[in-house]
């Protein structure tokens, strides 16, 4: 599994907000970053991969954990 | 709407607080994802952003919309996240605005300009238009 450069824990918040916390995070990263959400909301879960695919950035791993969802995308533009 | 519309513009014509709510959500998404997008708040849809409303704290909800207030982020913040992150325009209807005497400062401080029909339609040309 490819190391997380940065974790943002968005657990707690409701759709969209682990995503805002994504975006805002994209955009301050580099291209080739990793960037894992920790979102115990189910729709982001659902979401934020498709916000990754439609921006071109690639998704690495949406895992259930205990009661809440790790989601990892790599930017890549 | 098309797979690869690239404008977005919504017209919200109410002040119940979830339809106000799920405009001002798909709205700031939208930007956020790439799309320019137009909100266009007209007739009762305006209620919601006059500051009296705000200051009030008296919104028109269903059990969503009460979930909602207690637990979701406010309408005010989705719509400030999506002109901070992405092109995202909002709008008052002038005539509504007249009828009602109400002056943009009247209104919370997201409104680029008040404006009529004619221009939300140049505004809006070429893109698609939901109506909420």
């Amino acid at each position: 599994m490819a190391q997380a450069t940065k974790t943002i824990d968005a657990r707690g918040s409701f759709c969209p907000g682990p995503l805002m916390e994504l975006i805002k995070a994209t955009r301050a990263a580099e291209v080739g970053d990793v960037l894992e959400v920790l979102s115990n909301d189910a729709g982001s879960a659902k979401d934020i991969p498709e916000w990754a695919k439609k921006m071109g950035h690639t998704v690495l791993y949406v895992e259930e954990a205990e009661g809440y969802w790790k989601i990892a995308i790599k930017k890549e533009r | 709407m098309t797979k690869n519309a690239q404008k977005l513009s919504i017209v919200l014509a109410s002040e119940e607080l979830e339809k106000v709510h799920a405009a001002s959500l798909i709205a700031s998404v939208a930007a956020m994802s790439g799309m320019e997008v137009h909100l266009f708040v007209t007739m009762n849809g305006l209620v919601p952003f006059l500051k009296s409303t705000q200051a009030e704290g008296r919104f028109r909800t269903g059990v969503v919309g009460e979930a909602l207030r207690a637990k979701a982020q406010p309408f005010t913040e989705l719509i400030a996240n999506g002109k901070e992150l992405g092109t995202l325009k909002v709008y008052a209807c002038a005539l509504a605005m007249d009828v009602m005497n109400w002056s943009k400062a009247d209104l919370i401080d997201v409104f680029d300009d008040v404006i009529g029909v004619s221009a939300f339609f140049n505004i809006a040309a070429g893109g698609a238009i939901v109506t909420m």
